[in-house]
Formats: structure tokens, sequence, C-alpha cells
């Protein structure tokens, strides 16, 4: 019997006033708190009269450490921060700028380079980095300027006040703060002797920096009904393994995109392999969360293009040190909501603030949390909080170099609904007229939507037959899931409810095993769902959780067809450990 | 009562450990956290204080992410010299009982409190499950094999290594982290304590990752000898029965 994770009735809970609370230590916040310090220090200098005081601002990060949930390729576009800490590159943790490029079209066996790079993935003046040690360099600054980082801690609720006088849901209701998790609840979701409830952190100003499919973000979007004239927000999952290779094997700062193979031209997708420092490779494949075969797996998918002479030549001989998966929004301009009202802003890769024709958010990100900061700062200032205030957030975002960079490229993930071959087409036209292409505005629906049922696909797969169920994994050169999963050092308390919240487990056992095949147990890379031999289950099956394996992807809340999980934060501290990712 | 706990940091235990490029220790561009043993003789400190009044005091050696004795020239000591470097740290402070953890969870001497209680001619307990006030001092249980437990009396001050689920562990809370920063620190310099160390006795010669084997074996004969062969080897080779 399922357990999932709710808060516990009649308890008193601890409160803590706060100024200014963001959830979330990765670039976006980390970026905002540290903007926001900035600003209240040249404030403080020039005026001796009226001091503000940082002492009430806090970070909430979940995991463990800071920037311990913190995977992306990656690449850092410097831009934002040669802006927040001019001359960075000094002292922050940079492998390498980026030296040499490739782009490949992948078959089976053979490879066709681009002769020219095209632009948009043209990555000199970029560096490689890990993110992972970027952001513990980077919340490391910020925890010298004075600002408290709460490491451990998730929010798990936002809190509301109501003026009951306002005409709209939006203008009445005022985010208050966030609740965070409650700590020492058993798997029955029962106290244990070392119960700690979450407290209430009752801000003024509340900043959502909870990366992709943010749980709080995406209870706010709701209550609000944020996305309504918003195009849905479309995603990719990122599966990411590194790897130490031989010397000699790939240069640091060397930049290899691939597309094609092991997808078929209906999937979404690519493989990027950045050459890092100390002969250590970071390759991971990005597949957009849009196809159609609810049996394919992003893991294997990555596994697959392991076998690829290009990648297997690379790999041969070297050693799979660290593995994790996230996922990345990719609907663009037009997927992103309001990004402030009363009481709250909305950063980052929680507002979608990411570029994916060029596959880069960090930047974006940073730059989004000093534009957070500097409104959070002149509403301080001002002691307006309102979605008056607040929403000149908006403004600055509209009036930044994030519109002029999102804003070409619009239209640019629509483009691919339809297949590669006319996403390739469309993406043409669409760098010869700004990113328009032939409107201003396409549409797109959200990737779940396009599942299709078991009845209307090939039995064996089709040309997708090599990326259905899951990967074997020779153990050297490609691996099943759980091996790679031990790689990404997940660790939860064991005790604990099931985090991951099925609303309706009878979906899963009649409808969803029968229609679709149960593809959470295919789009999960960490082994999380289960379908269990089950006699007394309608279909022989009934659905299992093991939600310590969970490494936090959100994938599950993301791509369901029915849309019945959500994925709520687990006890702050669980999840993967991504040093060095 | 005023209790010392000698806590120490170790790689987070699902860390990716790398070998150093002379192999004699990893590297270092993991996460750290509390060692495990420490926790629980840090929690059974403040039990202690909550029962009988006090204060704990925190100590440990190590670079800038540590507290306490603060100096670079403090990483990779043995366990003699961390002893030393203690004793020497709190000559001038009067404390009624130091808690270890039994033992780290990287180097794993299990040695540290011992030879602390040695150098300032305390009497000291292992493997404590259990501590109880009396009349003359205190009364310990103490873990032995298979199940066994010891009980002892022992007289104050004393120093005390510490079992892993002694208490259960509580979680920090906001409000505590907070307040955690503007507890008094002292800072230890590598000068104040270095006459009383010397040079490391042990040493780490060098590190490796043990290599994976398998050996897969055919018993033969009838069932009753197969089972009889598997018996004598489970017993005698493997040692597991």
């Amino acid at each position: 019997m399922l357990t999932f994770r709710k808060q516990p009735e009649d308890i008193q809970r601890p409160q803590m006033p706060a100024d200014v609370v963001i959830v979330g230590g990765g670039p976006a916040g980390m970026a905002c708190a540290l903007r926001l310090s900035q600003l209240i220090d040249e404030h403080n200098a020039k005026n001796s009269d009226s001091q503000l005081s940082k002492e009430n601002i806090y970070v909430l990060e979940k995991a463990r450490e800071i920037g311990q949930h913190c995977l992306s390729g990656a690449l850092l576009d410097p831009r934002s921060m040669r802006e927040l800490l001019p001359g960075f590159e000094k002292e922050a943790p940079i492998d390498a700028p980026v030296s040499k490029e490739a782009v490949y079209f992948l078959t089976e066996k053979s490879k066709l380079k681009f002769p020219i790079t095209p632009p948009p993935l043209r990555d000199h003046g970029n560096y490689v980095i890990s993110l992972n040690r970027f952001v513990k360099w980077l919340g490391g600054k910020v925890e010298e300027a004075g600002v408290t980082v709460f490491t451990g801690f998730a929010g798990s609720e936002l809190l509301y006040s109501e003026d009951s006088g306002a005409p709209s849901v939006a203008a009445r209701l005022r985010v208050t703060g966030v609740r965070t998790d409650d700590k020492g609840l058993d798997k029955h979701n029962q106290p244990k002797s070392n119960f700690e409830p979450g407290y209430e952190l009752q801000a003024k100003i509340t900043i959502l920096a909870e990366g992709t499919r943010g749980s709080l973000t995406k209870q706010l979007i709701k209550k609000f009904d944020l996305m309504k004239d918003c195009n849905p927000q479309t995603y990719g999952q990122g599966v990411k393994e590194l790897w130490e290779v031989p010397s000699g094997r790939i240069a640091p700062g060397e930049v290899i995109y691939t597309m094609g193979w092991p997808l078929t031209s209906r999937e979404y997708g690519g493989a990027w392999i950045y050459g890092s420092n100390n002969n250590v490779v970071s390759l991971g494949f990005v597949t957009g969360l849009d196809y159609p075969d609810p049996r394919l797996d992003p893991q294997h998918a990555l596994q697959e293009i392991k076998k690829h002479p290009l990648v297997a030549q690379l790999l041969d001989g070297g050693k799979m040190i660290r593995y994790g998966a996230k996922s990345l929004p990719y609907g663009g301009w037009w997927a992103i909501p309001p990004l402030a009202g009363n009481g709250w802003m909305i950063i980052g890769d929680s507002a979608g603030i990411l570029n994916s024709q060029r596959l880069k958010g960090i930047h974006l990100a940073i730059k989004s949390g000093m534009l957070a900061a500097e409104t959070a700062f002149e509403s301080l200032k001002n002691d307006d909080f309102s979605a008056a205030s607040l929403g000149s957030f908006q403004k600055r975002v509209e009036n930044s170099w994030i519109k002029e960079e999102l804003w070409k490229v619009r239209n640019f993930h629509q483009a691919f609904e339809h297949g590669f071959w006319r996403g390739m087409l469309h993406a043409g036209v669409q760098q010869f007229t700004g990113g328009r292409g032939l409107r201003n505005r396409y549409p797109a629906i959200p990737g779940y939507a396009r599942m299709k049922k078991l009845s209307e696909l090939p039995r064996d797969g089709g040309p997708e037959a090599h990326l259905i169920g899951p990967a074997k994994g020779d153990g050297k050169l490609t691996f099943d899931k759980l091996t790679d999963l031990y790689h990404s050092g997940t660790k939860h308390e064991e005790d604990q409810p099931a985090h991951l919240i099925i609303h309706d487990t009878n979906i899963c056992e009649s409808r969803c095993i029968r229609e679709y095949g149960s593809p959470c147990q295919n789009f999960c890379p960490a082994n999380v769902y289960e379908m269990l031999d089950d006699p007394a289950a309608p279909n022989g099956k009934r659905i299992s959780l093991n939600p310590s394996n969970c490494v936090h992807c959100k994938a599950c809340d993301i791509h369901d067809p029915y849309q019945i999980i959500t994925w709520v934060p687990p006890e702050g501290g669980g999840g993967p450990n991504y040093d060095g990712m | 009562m005023k209790i010392l706990v000698c806590i120490k940091q170790v790689p987070q235990k699902d860390a990716p450990l790398k070998l150093n490029e002379s192999g004699t220790w990893i590297r270092e561009d993991v996460s750290y956290e509390v060692n495990e043993p420490d926790a629980y003789a840090l929690k059974e400190a403040l039990r202690q204080k909550e029962k009988h009044g006090g204060e704990v005091v925190a100590i440990t050696a190590g670079p800038a992410r540590a507290q306490h004795v603060e100096d670079p020239g403090f990483v990779g000591l043995d366990a003699f010299n961390t002893a030393r470097a203690f004793a020497a740290a709190i000559k001038d402070e009067k404390f009624d009982l130091i808690f270890t953890g039994l033992q780290s969870d990287d180097y794993g001497f299990a040695q540290t409190g011992v030879i602390l209680a040695e150098l300032l001619g305390w009497p000291h307990a292992t493997i404590i499950m259990q501590i109880e006030k009396s009349d003359g001092g205190i009364k310990v249980k103490r873990e032995l094999e298979a199940g066994y437990f010891q009980f002892v009396e022992v007289p104050l001050p004393a120093v005390l290594t510490i079992q892993s689920g002694i208490n259960k562990l509580r979680y920090a809370t906001l409000i505590g982290i907070k307040q955690a920063k503007n507890k008094p620190l002292r800072k230890v310099t590598l000068a104040e304590v270095q006459a009383a160390m010397s040079a490391n006795l042990q040493k780490i010669e060098r590190m490796y990752i043990p290599h994976k084997t398998k050996k897969t074996e055919y018993l033969e004969g009838s069932a009753s000898e197969i089972a009889k062969k598997l018996v004598d080897k489970l017993r005698n080779e493997i040692r597991v029965l």
C-alpha cells in the first residue's frame, strides 16, 4: 500500500519572518541573492541614515550541499556573469574556454559533419564548466556576502494571505512566504520521535528559483492560472554521464553536438560531448519529452549513442564516473508565464527562461536572477511588495537582452513538432526572418499529449525498436539503469512517505498499463516506478514506487500521459550528489 | 557538566572518490559531511546537557572548512598528532567529559579519543551505547561482539568514544542554524599547539581501488557429496558458516 507525503494536520509550526526568501540555490537563485546583496551594500555605503539589512534574506536549497542538485552540460555564456562579477574568470572554476566545435548528423554506422557549424551552435567565447562546482563557488560568494543559505531545506508549500475586497484572484491573493519541508515523517506519514515540522517563513518577497518544473511554481501557476495566455511549456529530458578517458582523446574545450541517430526523424533531441580538464568528458543526451512511442527510454537513448563509432572510440578504455538526469524547459518565449505578482517573482528555469536553440539557460537564469534582485531591492526600499511594484520585473526582463535573445528563437521548438526534416527547413526560414517564420506566434501542444497509444504503434517498435524498453548494458561502455543510478550518488532517508504523489493509482493499473504500457517505467531515469506482478490487480500488475532512487529530474511530473503525478520535495537533504557534474 | 565533542568532516559516503596523483589519498574536490559517529557523539552531549545542565563545546581540526583548530597544517594528521593538538588546544579549559565518535568514516583509526585520554591522564571507555550519571561519576554501556554488552563505572573526567545509534539524531532547525552563526568561536593556530606535536608516526603509503574478481567452481558428485563439499568450502575456505 502506497502512502504519499502530505502535511500532518493540527501541528504547531515554528515561524520566522523574512524580507526575501529565494527558493532554490541554483545559478538563478544564487545570482539573485548575490546581486541583491551588492545593491544593499551600495545603498548602505551611500545612505548612512536609511540602512537596509541582509539579516533576513534567505536562500532555501533542498540539497545537502550547495550545488549538489545542479546538473547541466555545461557551457557557460559569460555575458551575465561579467555583469554580476566583472573579471569573474580569474577566480571561478572554469574548466576550459571552447577551443573547437563540430556538429554531426549521425546514421547508425556513419557520420556526416556539418561543413560549417550552424551559427546558434557556435560556442567560441563560452566556457566549459561543471555547473555543480560553479554554483558551489557562487554560493560561497553569497554566504561570504552575509546572506544565509539553508541547505537541506526545501520549499514545500506557498503561504498566502487574502484581501477579500480585491476584484480578481490574482489581486486578492498575496504570496506571504513558504513552508519548508517536514522532517522526520515515517513511511505512513506519522511523525517519528525526531519529527521537526517545517517552518513557516513569512516573507515580504518570495522568489521561485526552483529549476525546471518547480513544485511551488506549479502550485502558483495553477492557483493563478498563469499559463492561460501562454503556449504550454515543452520539455526535454537530459541524461548525462561523466567519463574519464585515456589522455589525448579530446581537447579541453572541444565541443561536439550530434543530431540524428539513435533518434529517428519523429523525435527531437541530440547529444552533447564536451571536453573538460583531466581527461574528463561530459557526455549527455537530450530527448524531447514529446516523442510518440511511450516505450521509448531516454536513458536507453544515451546508451545507444555510445555504441556509435564516433562516441565509442572516444570512450574506449575509459571509465564512467558519474550519472545524472534533469529535465529542461524549451518552450521558449511564448511559454513563459507572467513573472511577478503580489509578493512573488519567478526566475530561471522555473519560468522557462532558456534558449532552446542554443541549448543554453545558465546565463539567462543568472540574468533573470539579477533583474529580480534589482526589483526586490527597489521594493524593499519603497516598502511596497504589491503586484504593481514587483511587476516591474516583467518590464525589466522585456527591456533586457533576455527578451532580445529569446525573441529571435521564439518559434524554434514549435518548428520541430512535425518531425526533424520539416523542423530543419522551418528553423532555416526563421533564421532569415528574425525568428518569425511564416507567423509571429506558433502554437504548441504539451509533449505528453503527443504520446500515442500502444494500439496505434507497431508491436516491435518499428524504426524505434532499438530505443524501447530498458537498456541492458555491457557494463563497460553501456549500462543498465540501476548501474547508472548507482553513479548518481542518490540518497534519501528511507523511512519517509513517497514524494511522488500519484493522484489515482487505479488509472495506472487499469488504464495506463493497457493503453500506454506504463511509460513511467521508461521515462524515469532512476527506476523509481515499477509495475510488479500482482494477481489481485486488474491487469496482473500493480504500481510500486522506489522514491529513494529519485534524482529529482521531474520527468514524471511532466510527462505522464494522464497528468496524475505530482512531484513534491522529499525530506530536505535527500537527492542526488552531483559533485563534479 | 562541561562536555567537549571532537568532530571532523569526512567525504560524503556517496561522493565520487578519485585517487590523487601520488595515489596516497583521494582528490579533495568532493562534498563533505559530519562524520556520522561524531554526529551521534554531539547529539549525546546535547542530551546530557539537557538532563544535567552545563555546556557543550565542539572542537575540530582541519582546513578552512572547519572551525576550531584551523590551519592547513592540521590536514592529514595521524591520530597521535590530532590528539596532541587537541590536548594542547584545551589545556586551559576544564572539561568533565570528552566525546569522540567511535571512528571516522575516512581514516577509520578509532584511536584519537583513546590517545587523547592517555595524553590527559584520564580514563576512557570505547564503543559507548548508553551513559548514566552515577554517584562517583558515570555508568556506561559498551557494545561488545555478538550482542553482548558490558557495563562499566567510570570516574570523571573521562573520554568516551561513542557508537553510532546511541540516540536518534535530530534535524537541524532553521532557527538553530541561524543562531549557530552567532556562537562564540575560538580559532587555534598551528603555532599555539605546534610545540606539542611531532612528525606523523603513521603515513599512507599507497591507496588503490580493489579489483573485483569472480571465480566460478563446479562441485561434482552425488547430491549429498556436493552438499558436503559445499559446506566444507563455506566453513573452511570462505568462512561464512
